[in-house]
């Protein structure tokens, strides 16, 4: 508590040493290169990334061009190669595997392209997963199971297994399935990718809505009508931020076409 | 993660693939089986031979003809078959430290009454006999010194072979024969059950100097004495120091009794042979049951490293959601092990089963034959059937808990 203390004597309104004016997600000239034997494959350069909570941030980019392994970056699932990542005002470079594993646990989310729910397994129990690694208590889970089902309308489906559902359908139960730990910031990598016009469509208005309640939805796609449901698209090409601009992000996904 | 989460995961992991999971509990299946059943019957033989060495009595002594005694072969088949002679017998009487010396003759021949036959070894002996196995008489009588004396044509019946030859019918003053003699009977015994793998009830009893005319014998078969104190080996000894004097046989140096041409045993020292075998039974049981449940290992982490393989997404998936390297770990070494546990079960209940049968058909033949568990066997083999599934569950966990996430994800 002494640390706490000596903190908020220096700056007032900093408290459990994260300041409330830090962004949630900061990086610092961050490089991420991958190393097969001696050879070094680059594969981001110097990223400078500010991304502050309740925004809706697409990261747009062709295949290879780095924003699948900036978005396992941010999401703990790889870490840096030099430069730094700072997430809710901390330091992650000295986080170990297992700590890297609660953040996943409990501050963050997936939802994959190819939904990645378990076969032969209820609604109900691919939802409930992310909560037996957390710290949610036991007599707690079937309350939010059951209101993050809800909150993505498959309440009706809640004891089907997941083979048994659509494709949307199926998204739908993988974004519950992310909602239901209340994470402070949830990663949707392609989410339409394998889904038919409407449904993209469909999961992108949850998705949308889910940001209007104050989710922070950070986006990965190569199309710019699913971009175009953010509200600030940056672009990445070659490993490096192209552009990165907020407000009417239909004009700024065709002007990220016409720099193609 | 709690505990009980990783239990049920790894029960509906199990249960997702039953008739996988069943294949590969079956090399510890049968390994779990074969201990408990051999234990168990180790356990009921062991009820057995104590049973019959009660029957016997403590103090008995048996002496053979031949170095090796009935271990060297029976009859013509031992070469020193005629060593032990009936003056050997008379001198041995005279010993203080023996009682109740009861010589025995094999009476060959076929047994018949009428068109009734008994494949029964009869066996003649004197009066002694009776007394030093605690027989008794259900009717009738046994024979006596008068019958010996009189070299008297007498039999007394074992209960089972007077039901094989008469059926119901009273076989007393029938007369019945034993190759081309005739005998009268005189007596059937009470049941007795088994000693030493011989149905007790199954024998003739005729009188010692009967047999000697009938075979034409200056030899017997066996002698079976009573030390007169508790202290059995010392009239072993005196037998034995006297035996050898008798036929000039020099004890060498070393003590061995290789030049022996008898052998006389207490029923201490049967009790130890037949101890000795059930050890060597154990061992032998301890091993296939551990080949069993090397090679039952082996098929588990063979099927565990096919598990994580086809899991490589779940894993993947379980990591992205939050899951500690120590949570995957888990899931897979307590799949493993329930996967060896529940095998190390259905064994137990197999084993136990076809004990039961065993019993029922053993009974037949050895009355003292019991069900008789082996707790021993029971917590150890179970125990060392989950212990497989740890063992042998470390690597294909590890494996899995080192997945690096993303490619997990990825792979296809």
């Amino acid at each position: 508590m002494s640390n706490h203390d000596n903190k908020s004597a220096e700056a007032p309104g900093i408290a459990g040493g994260k300041s409330p004016s830090a962004p949630l997600i900061e990086t610092i000239n961050l490089y991420k290169s991958y190393f097969n034997e001696d050879l070094e494959t680059p594969v981001l350069f110097d990223i400078n990334l500010k991304i502050e909570s309740g925004e809706f941030v697409a990261i747009m980019g062709p295949s290879g061009s780095g924003k699948s392994t900036l978005m396992h970056i941010l999401g703990f699932l790889d870490v840096t190669t030099k430069g730094h990542y700072h997430f809710k005002g901390e330091s992650t470079e000295e986080k170990v595997q297992d700590d890297l594993a609660r953040i996943r646990a409990e501050n963050i989310s997936f939802v994959f392209q190819s939904f990645n729910l378990l076969p032969r397994t209820t609604v109900y129990d691919n939802v409930l997963l992310p909560l037996l690694y957390g710290t949610t208590p036991v007599h707690e889970r079937r309350k939010r199971t059951l209101k993050a089902i809800e909150s993505v309308g498959l309440a009706d489906r809640t004891m089907f297994f997941s083979n048994q559902l659509s494709g949307g359908q199926q998204q739908r139960v993988a974004i519950a399935r992310a909602l239901v730990t209340e994470p402070e910031v949830i990663f949707a990598d392609e989410p339409t990718g394998n889904l038919d016009s409407a449904s993209g469509k469909h999961v992108m208005e949850i998705l949308q809505n889910l940001n209007k309640e104050g989710h922070t939805i950070i986006l990965v796609t190569h199309e710019r009508t699913t971009a175009e449901h953010a509200n600030r698209i940056i672009h990445i090409q070659d490993g490096r931020i192209l552009t990165d601009e907020k407000g009417h992000t239909k004009r700024i996904a065709s002007q990220v076409k016409q720099l193609k | 993660m709690l505990f009980r989460d990783t239990v049920t995961i790894a029960l509906r992991a199990v249960s997702a693939n039953r008739s996988r999971a069943l294949l590969t509990m079956l090399g510890i299946i049968i390994a779990v089986g074969a201990v408990i059943l051999m234990a168990s019957i180790g356990k009921s033989m062991e009820g057995v031979i104590l049973d019959q060495v009660s029957v016997l009595g403590p103090r008995t002594i048996a002496i053979w003809p031949g170095n090796k005694g009935p271990e060297g072969g029976s009859g013509t088949m031992n070469p020193e078959y005629d060593k032990l002679t009936i003056s050997d017998v008379d001198a041995l009487r005279k010993l203080s430290s023996i009682t109740g010396v009861s010589p025995i003759i094999f009476v060959t021949g076929k047994v018949s009454y009428g068109r009734e036959t008994s494949d029964t070894t009869a066996i003649g002996s004197t009066p002694d006999y009776y007394g030093s196995q605690n027989i008794e008489m259900q009717e009738g009588r046994f024979h006596d010194e008068e019958d010996e004396n009189g070299i008297r044509a007498v039999a007394v019946l074992g209960a089972d072979t007077a039901t094989d030859l008469f059926g119901n019918s009273n076989p007393l003053g029938e007369r019945i024969e034993i190759g081309d003699q005739k005998y009268t009977v005189v007596g059937v015994l009470k049941p007795a059950g088994s000693a030493f793998f011989q149905n007790l009830d199954e024998r003739i009893v005729v009188p010692f100097s009967v047999a000697e005319v009938t075979m034409q014998r200056s030899y017997v078969d066996m002698t079976v004495a009573q030390a007169t104190s508790n202290d059995v080996e010392y009239a072993a000894d005196d037998i034995r120091y006297l035996l050898r004097k008798r036929h000039r046989i020099i004890l060498p140096d070393n003590g061995s009794t290789d030049n022996d041409d008898f052998l006389v045993r207490t029923a201490a020292q049967a009790q130890e042979i037949l101890g000795a075998v059930s050890l060597g039974l154990t061992l032998f049981i301890t091993m296939i049951a551990g080949i069993s449940l090397l090679v039952g290992g082996i098929g588990i982490m063979n099927i565990m490293l096919v598990a994580v393989t086809e899991r490589t997404r779940e894993i993947g998936l379980r990591k992205a959601l939050g899951a500690r390297r120590s949570d995957i770990l888990r899931q897979f070494l307590v799949e493993s092990i329930l996967l060896t546990f529940l095998g190390g079960l259905f064994g137990l209940l197999i084993g136990i089963g076809i004990n039961l049968l065993i019993v029922g058909v053993a009974q037949k033949f050895l009355a003292a034959y019991a069900f008789k568990l082996n707790t021993f066997a029971i917590i150890l083999s179970v125990v060392s059937a989950a212990g497989t599934g740890l063992a042998f569950g470390i690597y294909p966990a590890r494996k899995a808990a080192s997945l690096n996430p993303i490619e997990a994800l990825r792979y296809e």
